[in-house]
């Protein structure tokens, strides 16, 4: 089993919450050892040399997207985005509610790499008990001497501010996440201008997830070639797979890029006795399913996207054949309606068309035409709006369609 | 009468509520705590919704004169504080229970028994979703997905999260609430609660339901399909969460319409 332990090397064994329990295991070095002894552009070479991708969703390299940011003499800042809520995705809540510390430690690392002053966490509000942990662990270590003034002697100034959501899915999309951090409506931007140019209050910015700073630790501390050994070609080191829905073990699992997902199926404790495999939803609520005949593809990003899918946030729901697809379709469908900020038409007006057919679908009264409508509708909203949590709505509600068509034929009026 | 936030306080008939007395002192007392949240941030806006947690610790919901203050002391109006608090779902424009419960009703807890466990807590509670129990106590809502699916089916009361969640486990937090030994501390009560919290809006097209735009259904005529079949169960479905008088001229309402579908052979 590839089942490895990185990030996730103690969680459930030892309280790793408080500094001093942090520090036994080496915590703090790596911030130690950047402000004294790197410079701004060496941390920023680890992170770009380690292949490091974000592990929020988009899976944009972490190296790249720091070297946009201009050289304007503006100040600038990083934003950590723990505003999990991608259904079936919960590796940053456990990443901020048991390792702070190290989430914390990867952010002051990820500042001073793109040679910020300031940094945010903007964690979800639905998560009391992270927001409480990770304010603890910001105040630990202000008082230890990591936060502040002229940190630990090295002339640099870094400030932490730990900033509550109020629950919105849409806020984790990267400019609706600053907007809301502005206090406003967490109504997404349109891009340009990307954050990297105009974000946080109009200055440079980037926006990484929460498990794509806490592995800059590691990679600072066993090198940047440990961790591009790992993994495939394109998708290099580790990932939290949060690993729900029909299997005896969910949870996190941490395994090397390119694990196949049969492994990781069979690390979740496989399928209840009796039951046989329908669809796996590898990439959070807005991939596409693959089945069966998938099970042998690397977990990846370019072999997950080769299969016309999608990596995403790292969450996999596991479907047996006890699932109506039907009632699956509604309830993703049902979210984006739910979610959608209501800026753009398509996908204000055509996810609340979207759901209420498919409810006239679970009630055994759906018409001749639905199905028909389902495809044109999801893929009218595609490609037409701001952000991408119109273009989420189509990939899972396809698939399931496509290869399940007589469960949802089966709920047309005869 | 005044205009405050958004909503027509009318002083004199109904008097001033104990709470609305009480605001001023109460004010005075998180002033420092307020200036400690908004040095935290290059451009005060940024602490608005922070402000607004805050009252809501200690009101119970986001109060008009909670709304006002952050208006004046932020520099907005008070149409732009409304219209950002009116956003995000967790904070409540009018008052709540003591102990909200938000059930999961996301992908992974709903193949996973989230949806007995709705049954179980609707029933229970004699609630539907977005409603408060008729003693004012528990505020019940289904919610999205709430980040703990390898704990199947969850929920949070009063953002404290509760695991797998079966039958028993209802019947014990339920009676836990109403025996007033609730593991997790309940929320700060400054009004009694109306049945909903959540503030109507125009074009809502249910209760407990926000539309987010006016455009109809394709092949949805409101009720009665092309077909011919009128959809009285679906619309009696939608009211489940309805009570009393408004479940009833519901009913009322979709017979008369039925009727006169039937008298007149009008075809939509």
């Amino acid at each position: 089993m590839p089942v490895v332990k990185v990030l996730t090397d103690g969680i459930g064994e030892i309280d790793m919450r408080s500094i001093d329990a942090y520090r036994k295991r080496d915590g703090y070095e790596q911030w130690k050892r950047a402000l004294l002894h790197l410079k701004p552009e060496e941390v920023m070479e680890y992170a770009d040399k380690s292949g490091l991708r974000g592990r929020g969703g988009a899976g944009f390299p972490t190296g790249r997207k720091w070297s946009f940011l201009p050289k304007n003499g503006k100040p600038r800042y990083l934003v950590c985005n723990s505003d999990e809520a991608e259904p079936g995705t919960f590796k940053d809540r456990m990443l901020i509610e048991n390792v702070p510390h190290l989430v914390l430690e990867g952010m002051l690392l990820g500042t001073y790499g793109i040679g910020s002053h300031h940094a945010f966490i903007y964690v979800r509000g639905e998560f009391k008990e992270g927001f409480r942990t990770f304010t603890r662990a910001v105040e630990e270590a202000r008082a230890a001497g990591f936060i502040g003034k002229d940190v630990l002697g090295s002339g640099y100034d870094v400030e932490v501010t730990v900033h509550r959501g109020a629950g919105a899915y849409i806020c984790g999309e990267e400019t609706g996440l600053l907007n809301s951090l502005e206090g406003k409506r967490g109504e997404p931007r349109l891009k340009p201008p990307f954050p990297a140019v105009e974000g946080l209050y109009g200055m440079p910015t980037v926006v990484n997830n929460v498990e794509t700073l806490a592995y800059l630790v590691p990679i600072l501390s066993r090198g940047w070639e440990w961790f591009a050994a790992v993994g495939t070609e394109r998708s290099k080191g580790f990932k939290v797979v949060s690993v729900s829905g029909h299997v005896q073990r969910p949870g996190n699992y941490e395994v090397p890029l390119g694990t196949p997902v049969r492994e990781l199926l069979e690390l979740a404790g496989g399928l209840r006795p009796g039951r046989t495999l329908k669809a796996i939803q590898p990439g959070g609520g807005s991939s596409a399913c693959i089945f069966e005949e998938h099970l042998d593809i690397p977990y990846d990003y370019e072999s997950l996207a080769k299969a016309g899918t999608m990596l995403g946030s790292g969450a996999m729901v596991v479907f047996d054949d006890t699932t109506d697809f039907v009632k699956a379709a509604h309830n993703l469908v049902r979210f984006y309606a739910h979610e959608s900020c209501g800026q753009c038409t398509p996908c204000r007006e055509g996810g609340i068309w979207l759901e209420r057919v498919l409810e006239r679908l679970l009630e055994h009264r759906g018409l001749r035409g639905d199905l028909d409508m389902l495809h044109r509708v999801s893929s009218t909203i595609t490609g037409t709006n701001l952000c991408p949590l119109g273009d989420s709505i189509e990939p899972f509600l396809r698939s399931v369609l496509l290869r399940f068509p007589e469960q949802f034929e089966a709920c047309l009026i005869s | 009468m005044s205009q405050v936030g958004g909503f027509i306080a009318i002083e004199g008939e109904f008097g001033v509520t104990e709470r609305e007395k009480a605001f001023p002192a109460l004010l005075e007392r998180l002033k420092p705590r307020c200036e400690e949240i908004i040095a935290r941030y290059e451009e005060k806006r940024s602490a608005l919704v922070q402000l607004m947690h805050l009252f809501q610790e200690h009101e119970g919901f986001v109060s008009p004169q909670a709304m006002r203050y952050a208006s004046e002391r932020l520099g907005i109006t008070l149409a732009d504080v409304e219209s950002t608090v009116s956003f995000y779902t967790l904070l409540y424009r009018k008052p709540v229970g003591r102990y909200v419960v938000q059930v999961c009703r996301g992908l992974a807890c709903s193949i996973c028994g989230a949806e007995d466990a709705m049954r179980a807590f609707r029933e229970r509670l004699g609630a539907g979703t977005l409603e408060t129990t008729e003693d004012g106590l528990i505020s019940y809502e289904e919610v999205e997905c709430l980040a703990a699916c390898d704990r199947a089916p969850c929920a949070q009361v009063n953002l404290e999260f509760v695991y797998d969640l079966d039958e028993k486990k209802i019947g014990e937090m339920i009676a836990a609430m109403r025996g007033g030994r609730y593991a997790t501390a309940p929320m700060v009560q400054t009004e009694e609660p109306q049945r909903t919290w959540i503030v109507e809006q125009e074009g809502s097209i249910a209760q407990g339901r926000r539309s987010k735009g006016g455009l109809g259904v394709p092949d949805d005529p409101g009720g009665i399909d092309r077909e011919g079949v009128i959809m009285l169960d679906r619309i009696l479905a939608k009211g489940f969460a309805m009570h009393g008088a408004s479940r009833e001229r519901l009913v009322r309402e979709v017979r008369d319409v039925t009727e006169l579908v039937k008298e007149e052979g009008v075809r939509f």
